[in-house]
């Protein structure tokens, strides 16, 4: 326990809750195996959600390649963050203060504002296109930013244990 | 957006030496020590199970492994519950005082692999 942490971090990681994941012989295996898996599926599905954005795959409608990877970034990201969210819990007072998981969730929300500069800016848009049409700038943009800003935030998470 | 990043980064930087801790990384594999006295305190818990020694020197901070795999090598809960005496070898944290990092622990005679 840091007692230099914020107290709901030290609170969180004195809960019930957080004590069961770590005297649990599987839990916290469980959660770190999960986070693995979801992050390989998000990763798969923003990568094809992106590279339709910066251009890639132009054979097929925007539409129906976002659309349907969209629901897999969705269900992968609820993953990562309940199994993120385990893992923090066992550790919060030691990882709230470590340097590469706070630029981690810098990271992350960024990716976030970007995701939703997309999808108030460019969707509709986008969407609309057929298949073959260029795409717009912003479009572009949002995708080569998502690409870089998920590949680093993955360097992150996994070098945090190292720092 | 990205100056209010740098600054961030910049002030995580400055807090880091006070909490880093994991990984072997850490750990000053040049300078091994063997760390050999009575348990006092134990915990038997994820992501590693941590005990304090009182070695002829001072008290020592051992990280141990995960406690699954303390399990599958057979390093019980019981063998390392406080009171038991123990031989850790290992290596010193380059970051926390007192603590080191066991390669491998021997209980009544009988010696585990942590890595």
């Amino acid at each position: 326990m840091n007692d230099q942490a914020p107290a709901i971090f030290v609170a969180l990681e004195a809960s019930d809750f957080a004590a069961a994941l770590r005297q649990s012989l599987f839990l916290y295996p469980l959660a770190n195996v999960g986070h693995v898996v979801a992050l390989v599926c998000f990763a798969g599905a923003v990568a094809v959600m992106d590279l339709r954005l910066v251009g890639a795959f132009a054979a097929t409608a925007p539409a129906k390649v976002i659309t349907r990877a969209r629901r897999i970034v969705i269900a992968a990201f609820c993953g990562l963050a309940v199994t993120g969210f385990m893992l923090f819990s066992a550790e919060a007072s030691h990882v709230v203060l470590n340097p590469v998981f706070l630029l981690k969730m810098a990271l992350v929300a960024t990716g976030l504002v970007n995701v939703a500069i997309y999808e108030l800016g460019a969707r509709h848009a986008v969407e609309a296109l057929p298949a073959g049409a260029a795409m717009p700038r912003r479009a572009r943009i949002a995708g080569f930013v998502s690409l870089g800003l998920w590949l680093v935030v993955a360097a992150c998470g996994r070098s945090i244990a190292y720092f | 957006m990205a100056k209010r990043l740098t600054i961030l980064a910049a002030l995580a930087i400055l807090v880091g030496p006070a909490v880093a801790h994991h990984g072997w990384g850490s750990y000053d594999a040049a300078r091994p020590v063997t760390v050999a006295g009575p348990i006092l305190t134990s915990k038997f818990e994820n992501p590693h199970t941590t005990i304090t020694v009182r070695a002829s020197d001072k008290v020592w901070t051992v990280t141990l492994a995960p406690t699954s795999r303390m399990v599958s090598r057979g390093a019980l809960a019981a063998m390392v519950a406080v009171g038991n005496n123990i031989s850790a070898y290992g290596y010193p944290s380059t970051v926390e005082k007192d603590e080191m990092r066991a390669e491998r622990i021997t209980v009544n005679g009988k010696t585990y692999e942590m890595r």
